[in-house]
């Protein structure tokens, strides 16, 4: 039983994890269409950025986490503005310049930073212990982060001017600029608050777990799972996704170990693709 | 405009290569260094190029290598093989078009099985630094191991973690590809040759977070727990996982190097607390650290790798001493004067050549290593193991 | 059919004389790297092809790492048991991963757009972890080494020279495959690719091309496994690792899509590519980036595309 709890548990944590991972690179799909591929890139530079912003500048590291932020939704502003906005209709092209961006920023953080792991530890540990079972402080403060993230994304999107712009260029972009919405002006920004998000997640999880270059590459690969599993486009979709993914992952890999628990994850997520093939909660399918 | 941008990147990528060897030397002696630059593996291969350059440092500091009457500067080329086979097949035929036959590296059991071959094909000279059961075979005369595996030494690990401590039952973690099967399964037969139960878990590569995966190892309730060859990253994150959950027995590592990573990543000593791992060589010695001074002096940076730098370097350098004693860097005559070496580091130490009995060819430096323990958050540094002679 | 359906056009007749160079290289050079470089290209070319005959019905496929692997690992384990016969096992490559397609296709196939690319990558996924869980028939973690070289009508495919030459003749006979395919059913498949909606109902039976595409795709890529496992006598798992899928949409993508010659000239730009950036050590992979962004930002509609376009506003 307290295995079962416990595993319950982990689940949510992980959950808490993938759903900010997931909820920039779904609102990335949804409005601009764009597969980013260089998510777990701007994962990595998030962690990086916090990792500089404590271990050089002496920053405390709530500030080391929102410089990281600003970062990397700067730098998601400038590459959207001035590279993807060229050629943001086709897909595939979209797909190589994410790509592209990926293999250069990793290979610049392994050329700055060197490829071994840094010295980077959250600043709140220890975990709480009720009998058998314990949960981690520090996965707290993500899950708090985590629900205050897709709260922010919500109001903003459903409660804000700005929000409505970006749902009905996601909507229908045709339709959206005959009614004078510039996507020349949303599309950087909605960018940017994707990698914005993916920079928080790094500066947030990167202490807890670890931070070399090469921990952005399983970031692609969960977002895309989660992302699909939820509906793509839809924000409450992939947090209710991340959430299963995470307690999918955390039951299979106790029970069955991690390999064969990897198996039984993705198994089951090719059945539920067969029998709802717009995931969970996914309306519209756009092209590839 | 845009087409032409286009038209000049793409005509200046074939004159590259030929760029760097217009201006070459008279007499260059170039090598090879293999292995994964990129990626999660990436710390490897970018140790077997440290280790590289500083043995070509050394010896152009001398002037150079002696190759049939000429005095030749050595040069080092890289070779990202990505840790797949197909990428040390490549890299093997890629380094052969610059006339290059020897090769410290490849670093990965998927590089090694890739360049056997095809190494063979192109008559050069591979270090593999591989735990693979299949490291070496005698039907490929031109491989040599920079060092052995968990089946030469996991026994003196595991004998002396016994008396520091006293464990009945362990469970091994590790990656659930070849860098992770071949070490653990090894690991396994050495504890439970010594009377210790054990369990094996692998993980998929990739995996981040190992909560869930602590959680069902800590439910058999082993004394210690073995991160065998889990990349440092990994194990460091696993260390810090299995505290969180509460587990106060050791740690061990009989896999390859990166404590010092660890200790970073799992927050300190103080959560390590009690850990034992093996060394590839000897790290408490300061004569085996110099070898980040005099890097440093002769190039002029920071080697990149870690400690795994100082276990590759005596392969680089007994490389360029049997080219010297052969006069050719032929990869025959190359291979023919390195089995006549003596196995010997001025860094290091004496070793013997290994191998026969594993692998049936005893091409396999055998050097000093080292078993480190930390017990109760104290360092209590790296003792020296001397190998003995099979 | 209103007119009479051209079996070949002249692109794969470009692409197929393209490849048949590579028949004669081997004639006046013995330079290994030229011989690396070429194999490799070979084996991508194959590889690439699958990716793009499912890109004519605008689906991107993950799943060719999989395929590949179920050739790949066809080939390695009748060699085990010394069958090395060419014709029996190229059929084999081909036939064995083409069935497994067709159960996978009726599950796959009804998911559209970037759901279908997220489960042909987790296919890719599954067939990994597969292989680490079958150790007794694929060797596990450790893959089956030291498999034999094919035997053509009697004479051992051993050396180097031949080993390319095998492999030229496999992307000659899959670049074949993959044009009568392209070129017989290039309406249908470009119905769909234009509007599959309205081309259903306008009575086209859209699941059935589709389903001839993907089963032909993955068949193509068994092949590119068969050259792969042949190029190196070893079927490793890190060999059809999912993330190769990236390359071979890569090769598809920058080469171009619009015509065959898009593969062929894609592969080629981004093997040698691959190959001269290795040298680079740790640099090799964000040359490669910065080269893709390059290509995609400066070349519209890939190489082909870039080509195309000059080419109109010369003439």
């Amino acid at each position: 039983m307290a295995e079962f709890l416990q595993a319950a548990i982990i689940g949510i944590s992980l959950g808490a994890q993938y759903a900010l991972l997931a909820l920039g690179f779904t609102l990335i799909f949804g409005i601009l269409g764009v597969v980013n591929f260089s998510h777990g890139g701007f994962y990595m530079l998030g962690g990086y950025v916090a990792y500089s912003c404590v271990a050089g500048l002496g920053l405390p590291y709530p500030l080391a986490v929102i410089v990281a932020v600003l970062a990397t939704a700067a730098l998601g502003w400038v590459f959207e503005l001035f590279l993807l906005e060229r050629l943001v209709d086709d897909h595939l092209a979209t797909l190589m310049l994410t790509l592209g961006l990926y293999l250069v920023i990793s290979t610049g953080l392994l050329t700055i930073f060197g490829p071994l792991s840094m010295e980077f530890a959250f600043p709140v540990t220890g975990a709480l212990h009720l009998g058998s079972i314990y949960v981690p402080r520090e996965n707290l403060i993500v899950l708090v982060v985590c629900l205050a993230a897709i709260a922010a994304l919500w109001l903003v999107l459903f409660r804000t001017d700005l929000g409505r712009g970006l749902r009905a260029l996601a909507n229908d972009r045709a339709v959206a600029m005959a009614q004078g919405l510039r996507p020349k002006l949303l599309f950087p920004l909605a960018f940017a608050i994707a990698t914005g998000l993916a920079g928080l997640t790094g500066a947030l999880v990167t202490p807890i777990l670890s931070l070399s270059p090469g921990v952005g590459d399983p970031v692609l690969a969960t977002s895309f799972l989660t992302v699909i599993l939820g509906g793509l486009g839809s924000l409450e979709g992939a947090a209710l996704a991340a959430f299963v993914v995470g307690i999918v992952e955390a039951f299979t890999s106790v029970y069955f170990g991690g390999s064969i628990g990897a198996l039984v994850l993705f198994v089951l997520v090719l059945l539920l693709l067969a029998f709802r093939p717009t995931g969970l909660m996914g309306r519209t399918v756009r092209g590839a | 405009m845009k087409c032409r941008l286009f038209a000049a990147a793409l005509c200046a990528l074939p004159v590259l290569p030929v760029a760097t060897t217009a201006f070459a030397q008279n007499c260059e002696l170039k090598i090879g260094a293999m292995g994964p630059m990129s990626g999660g593996a990436a710390q490897w291969g970018l140790a077997m190029n440290s280790a590289a350059e500083l043995a070509a440092a050394e010896a152009n500091q001398e002037g150079g290598v002696k190759m049939g009457g000429k005095t030749c500067k050595v040069t080092v080329v890289p070779y990202d093989s990505k840790y797949t086979a197909d990428g040390a097949a490549a890299g093997s035929n890629a380094l052969a078009a610059q006339d290059i036959h020897l090769i410290i590296g490849p670093v990965g059991s998927p590089e090694a099985t890739g360049i056997k071959p095809v190494a063979a094909r192109n008559e050069q000279v591979a270090w593999n630094a591989a735990y693979a059961k299949n490291a070496l075979e005698p039907k490929f005369p031109l491989m040599f191991h920079i060092a052995p595996g968990p089946a030469a030494w996991a026994d003196a690990v595991i004998k002396r973690a016994k008396q520091v401590f006293p464990m009945k039952s362990v469970a091994l973690i590790a990656p659930n590809d070849q860098g992770g099967t071949d070490i653990a399964s090894v690991d396994a037969e050495a504890y439970k040759a010594n009377g210790i139960t054990t369990t094996e878990e692998y993980y998929q590569r990739g995996t981040t977070n190992f909560a869930p995966i602590v959680t069902r190892i800590l439910a058999a309730r082993p004394d210690v727990v073995d991160t065998a060859s889990s990349p440092p990253g990994d194990a460091g994150v696993i260390v810090k996982q299995l505290r969180l959950a509460g587990f106060t027995g050791a740690i061990g590592r009989l896999g390859g190097p990166g404590t010092d990573e660890i200790i970073r990543v799992s927050g300190g000593l103080d959560v390590l607390k009690d850990f034992y791992w093996f060394e590839t060589i000897p790290t408490g010695d300061p004569k085996v650290q110099a070898i980040d001074d005099e890097y440093k002096k002769l190039l002029g940076k920071d080697p990149v790798g870690g400690t795994a730098v100082w276990a590759d370097l005596p392969a680089a350098r007994m490389t360029l001493k049997a080219v010297s004693i052969a006069g050719t860097d032929d990869a025959k005559a190359v291979a023919a004067a390195l089995r006549t070496l003596p196995v010997e580091d001025p860094n290091i130490g004496k070793g013997y050549w290994g191998g026969k009995k594993q692998f049936g060819i005893a091409q396999e430096l055998q050097f000093p290593f080292g078993i480190g323990i930390i017990k109760d958050g104290k360092n209590l540094g790296v003792e020296r193991q001397e190998p003995k002679p099979e | 059919m209103r007119k009479q359906i051209r079996l070949l056009g002249w692109t794969e007749l470009v692409a197929l004389l393209l490849l048949a160079t590579g028949f004669v290289v081997p004639m006046y050079t013995r330079s290994v790297l030229v011989y690396s470089v070429l194999n490799q290209i070979f084996v991508g070319v194959i590889a690439a092809e699958s990716v793009w005959i499912m890109l004519r019905m605008n689906l991107l496929s993950f799943a060719t790492p999989a395929f590949m692997a179920i050739g790949g690992y066809t080939v390695a384990i009748a060699g085990q048991h010394d069958i090395t016969d060419a014709f029996a096992m190229t059929a084999a490559a081909f036939i064995l991963p083409a069935l497994v397609a067709i159960p996978l296709g009726a599950l796959v196939l009804r998911l559209r757009g970037t759901y279908f690319v997220l489960v042909t990558f987790v296919l890719s996924q599954i067939m990994q972890l597969l292989l680490f869980e079958t150790p007794g028939l694929t060797g596990g973690s450790n893959g089956i080494a030291g498999v034999p070289p094919v035997t053509l009508l009697g004479t051992e495919m051993g050396s180097n020279r031949l080993v390319l030459q095998f492999a030229c003749g496999l992307a000659i006979l899959a670049t074949l495959i993959t044009g009568l395919l392209t070129r017989w059913f290039r309406q249908h498949f470009a119905a769909i690719e234009e509007n599959e909606i309205l081309a259903e109902s306008l009575g086209l039976v859209v699941w059935r091309y589709k389903a001839m595409g993907f089963v032909v795709a993955a068949g193509i890529a068994g092949l590119a496994g068969y050259s792969l496992v042949n190029m190196l006598l070893t079927a490793h798992p890190s060999s059809f690792d999912s993330s190769t899928a990236v390359d071979f949409i890569a090769y598809t993508i920058i080469g171009g899509r619009l015509s065959i010659l898009g593969p062929v000239l894609g592969t080629g730009a981004l093997v040698y590519a691959t190959n001269l950036f290795g040298t680079h050590g740790q640099y090799a992979q964000g040359l490669y980036g910065v080269l893709i962004l390059v290509v995609v930002l400066a070349a519209r509609g890939g190489i082909v595309g870039t080509i195309a376009a000059v080419w109109r506003r010369v003439s």
